[in-house]
């Protein structure tokens, strides 16, 4: 009897599933002997790097993997199908629910289309891209209802969007019913999703990802919602994600893969601060709360400015009509003023779109100012022909966020070093060149050898590192790193920082670290300077700003943060 | 540095062999090499004299004091070409288009010093030599007819079906005036595929340079720019050739000239389309940042990566050139004395009957040389295509 009701509690059972995708001549074991239940109600969340399987387990279960480049050796879905027969749907809707176990993998196209959207939703990481731009998000979701309800006429189903579009706190729903996706921000976006995904009152949820691609303060009030949705409506979710902080913050129970094989799961408290398995205790190591705290530098009196900016503007104009006549700009940066101290790191933080990145460009005149003042050394650099502007950038370098875009993918990596170095005039001769760079390689903890590579060769830490030698080659004072980890994993990013700290500290270096991770600036800063719409609302020592902010917009931020709660 | 120079090729490589990895790419680079073959070869593969001749023990080959000057200097590239695609010397692409260069002027400037230019060559007295001679042994080409010799001495009608005539082989059989088709043929292959390759490269180094400088400074120089591209598309190519072919006379060099100036408009939006994405590209970003000078980064870092589009569209622009030329042959305003395929299919259709011979092989030739340059193009976009990139390693 026992056995009976632990059962019957459990949505999905997945047992020793594997996935093997198949591409043109290798097969990956994506999903590798996976055994777990969801249970009704729960939330379990997999967390896992890149490459770790977790979607392909997630399109497995909904069964979205085309045929033709993956199969199931072994394996079995169980899905607990609750049938519904009869009208109507919502609370007073008279209606017989039978259900019966069923496996997905035997299921027809046609029973698992059943199956999808209404009894399984699925929510994606790009809200962009998951909507289609020609229809009106109201119609979308009308769209999955009817698809699902066929028996349904055009009002109620109407008026079930509506109500849908309420529940996902959407203001003004009867208004934005007929907005159509580029009209609204990226957060109302993913509330659209998940609208969509709960319009028929599916039993699972699969969410991969959903709260990545947005801005942490938004990332906090879709995460309220879905927990809110979820315990007023009794469903599953199965929530993927590569972060901890938000695995603590929405899960019950926790599943940590590693390269398809699910190698610890529990109640999500356990695992957090207990984990068993070393690859999970390495992951949780790495997240930059959990990292061993630095000195950090704090003493005014030896601060000197390296950067200083004064009144900085950098304006894009918006044209209108046929003349394209200016009509108004948009003020990325505006009117910033910041000293950056000589041998300090200092945060640049703020969400997206609020100017940091091109503060950081405009800095390194990559980015035209439209006014202001920038001196290094107390040497101005605004106004300066690109001629002019050529013995002052060996001094100031950058850093790039996309590995896959920060390196020329037709270079050697030697090609790409040493060229900067012989416009500058560094080492007299080839050969004194290429030692050096294989000298910088080093400073980076790469190979010599790395030097006869191309980019395609190397993962994404790797790239990243390359990136920074590439930066450091012509021995510059001042370098600005634009997001150099958000693009990476947590253990690669945490070796990554730690990797930034030791040669900012032999060779004495000034950063401008860009970034919208909370938890990396604590970790890594002096100071903190806070960016909100092209304006700097707050700046000063990392722990004054992040351990009592002062500016209301700061603290929203910091308290945003999904934390580890241990 | 050795290493270096040995893998600096890397990324094309990698796109060519996967290129030409598909069936329909091999067949169309095939049939591509037999043209290439037929144009360089042609005097010896089709020619009324003999190609080595033993007369008393005394070698000679009476071919060679009948080549033109520019069958010499076509010799003279093919082979300078292959020696550097084998040697082991691997130098830059500039130094060895430098070198190519000059060799080509070289032994243009060195060959017309030394050939005599024969005028009205009797090609029916190669025959009545060898009948009258006792030679030892004669080597004759594989199709022993000139393309102009109308072997006014052999046959008595002058056109014939292929294999017709038992005495004299004519595989294709011959044209109106008694010229053998199949001889014509391979002559006219070296305007045909001389025509595409010149005409298009001249287009493509203008497009990609004024391209180029549009995409990278865009705002005002882009607007000029492209107001010279549309004013390039409004010009009508075939008017444009008409009106030349009036005023100069007709030369195939004034032909490739007209066709490579008005066509590069096309590649000019390629390039600038590719230059202003990349122009935002981190590693771009970097180089600016690095205070790299303009030439290094225009070439150097965006041109390799803006090009694979380009290479797309030059392989249609080879096939749409020979295709121009074809047409002004075929209204008559092609070349008089050479053949070319489109001269012979106009021969065909006004001859007073249909000879379907003489429209066939030629019309046949023109659609499968347009077709293996289409082939071509379209694998070539295949491999460079990010997505089947990413599966044959390119990408990540």
């Amino acid at each position: 009897m026992t056995e009976k009701n632990a059962s019957s509690r459990h949505l999905v059972e997945i047992k020793q599933l594997k996935t093997y995708l198949q591409s043109a001549n290798e097969t990956v074991k994506a999903v590798d002997d996976v055994t777990f239940n969801i249970e009704k109600g729960e939330t379990f969340c997999l967390v896992g790097e890149s490459g770790s399987g977790k979607s392909i387990l997630a399109l497995s279960i909904i069964q979205l993997l085309p045929a033709k480049i993956s199969h199931h050796p072994s394996g079995s879905i169980l899905f607990d199908w609750r049938k519904q027969s009869g009208l109507g749907l919502g609370v007073n809707s008279q209606q017989k629910t039978t259900s019966e176990k069923v496996n997905m993998l035997d299921l027809k196209e046609n029973q698992l289309c059943d199956i999808r959207g209404s009894r399984i939703a699925m929510i994606f990481q790009e809200p962009m891209t998951s909507l289609n731009p020609v229809d009106s998000v109201g119609e979308q979701i009308m769209e999955a209802l009817l698809l699902h309800h066929p028996e349904m006429s055009d009002e109620s189903a109407r008026d079930r969007a509506l109500i849908a579009m309420q529940e996902v706190q959407i203001k003004d729903a009867e208004t934005r019913f007929d907005n159509y996706p580029h009209e609204l921000s990226g957060g109302q976006r993913q509330r659209i999703m998940i609208a969509m995904a709960l319009a028929c009152e599916p039993d699972l949820l699969i969410a991969d990802e959903p709260t990545t691609a947005l801005d942490v303060t938004v990332q906090a009030e879709v995460l309220k919602l879905m927990r809110e949705l979820q315990e007023r409506k009794g469903m599953s979710i199965l929530f993927i994600t590569h972060d901890f902080g938000v695995v603590s913050q929405i899960a019950h129970r926790v599943g940590v893969m590693k390269q398809g094989k699910l190698i610890e799961f529990g109640e999500t408290k356990e695992v957090l601060k207990n984990p068993q398995h070393p690859y999970s205790k390495k992951l949780l190591a790495a997240v930059p709360e959990n990292l061993p705290k630095r000195e950090k530098i704090k003493d005014p009196s030896s601060e000197k400015p390296l950067v200083s900016v004064k009144d900085l503007d950098v304006f894009f104009p918006i044209r209108k009509g046929i003349f394209q006549r200016v009509v108004d700009h948009v003020r990325a940066v505006d009117g910033v003023t910041v000293d950056i101290n000589k041998g300090k790191i200092i945060a640049l933080v703020g969400e997206s779109g609020s100017g940091k990145t091109t503060l950081g460009r405009a800095i390194l005149q990559l980015q035209k100012p439209t006014a202001g003042s920038v001196k290094i050394d107390d040497h101005e650099l605004v106004g300066l022909s690109v001629d002019e502007l050529k013995p002052w950038r060996k001094k100031m370098q950058i850093s790039f966020q996309d590995p896959q875009s920060s390196l020329n993918p037709r270079l050697l990596i030697a090609k790409t070093i040493t060229e900067p170095m012989k416009v500058h005039n560094i080492g007299n001769s080839d050969e004194e060149r290429l030692e050096l760079a294989a000298e910088v390689m080093e400073a980076v903890q790469l190979e010599r050898d790395f030097l006869w590579r191309y980019p395609h060769e190397f993962s994404g830490g790797q790239r990243q590192r390359i990136g920074l030698a590439r930066a450091l080659a012509l021995n510059p004072e001042f370098i600005v790193c634009d997001e150099i980890t958000s693009a990476l994993d947590v253990s690669v990013q945490a070796e990554v920082l730690q990797l930034l700290q030791e040669i900012k500290a032999q060779r004495d270096l000034t950063l401008l670290f860009i970034t919208h991770n909370i938890a990396v600036v604590e970790y890594l800063s002096d100071e903190t300077i806070v960016m909100k719409a092209g304006k700097v609302v707050e700046q000063g020592y990392t722990d004054d700003v992040c351990g009592n902010p002062q500016n209301s917009y700061t603290k929203e931020l910091i308290e945003a943060v999904p934390r580890l709660k241990l | 540095m050795d290493n270096v120079k040995h893998r600096s090729s890397g990324f094309l490589r990698r796109v060519l062999k996967h290129t030409f990895s598909g069936w329909g790419a091999k067949i169309g680079l095939m049939w591509v090499g037999i043209l290439v073959i037929a144009a360089v070869f042609a005097p010896f593969l089709a020619n009324s004299m003999p190609l080595l001749v033993s007369l008393n023990g005394e070698i000679s080959a009476p071919v060679f004091r009948y080549l033109s000057v520019e069958d010499i200097v076509v010799l003279i590239a093919f082979f300078v070409l292959i020696l550097l695609f084998l040697s082991p010397l691997r130098h830059s692409i500039k130094s060895l288009l430098l070198f190519f260069l000059i060799i080509i002027v070289g032994s243009t400037i060195v060959s017309k010093q030394f050939v005599t230019v024969q005028q009205n060559v009797v090609y029916s007295d190669f025959r009545e030599d060898i009948k009258a001679t006792n030679y030892d042994w004669v080597v004759m080409p594989p199709i022993p007819y000139a393309p102009e010799d109308y072997l006014r001495d052999s046959q008595a009608t002058p056109l014939e079906a292929p294999l017709e005539n038992s005495e004299y082989t004519h595989w294709m059989g011959t044209e109106e005036n008694g010229g053998d088709v199949l001889s014509r043929m391979i002559h006219a292959s070296r305007i045909a595929l001389g025509i595409g390759f010149i005409a298009t490269g001249i287009a493509m180094v203008i497009g990609v340079i004024l391209g180029g400088l549009m995409g990278y400074f865009s705002g005002i120089v882009d607007m000029l720019g492209m107001r010279l591209v549309e004013i390039f598309e409004s010009i009508p190519t075939l008017f444009l050739l008409l009106t030349f072919v009036a005023f100069f006379g007709r030369s195939i060099y004034i032909m490739m000239v007209i066709i490579g100036l008005t066509s590069w408009s096309g590649y000019a939006r390629y390039i600038r389309a590719e230059f202003l994405r990349l122009r935002k590209m981190d590693f771009v970003q970097a180089t600016i940042a690095s205070g790299l000078p303009l030439r290094s980064i225009l070439f150097r870092h965006m041109l390799p990566n803006g090009i694979a589009p380009l290479l797309v569209g030059l392989s249609f622009g080879v096939a749409s050139a020979i295709l121009a030329e074809a047409m002004l042959s075929f209204l008559g305003l092609g070349l008089v004395g050479a053949p070319s395929w489109g001269q012979m299919l106009n021969q065909a259709v006004q001859s007073s009957t249909f000879n379907w011979w003489m429209a066939v092989y030629p019309g046949g030739a023109i659609f499968l040389t347009v077709f293996a340059y289409n082939l071509m193009g379209e694998a070539l976009r295949d491999a460079i295509d990010p997505q089947l990139a990413k599966k044959a390693g390119v990408v990540g």
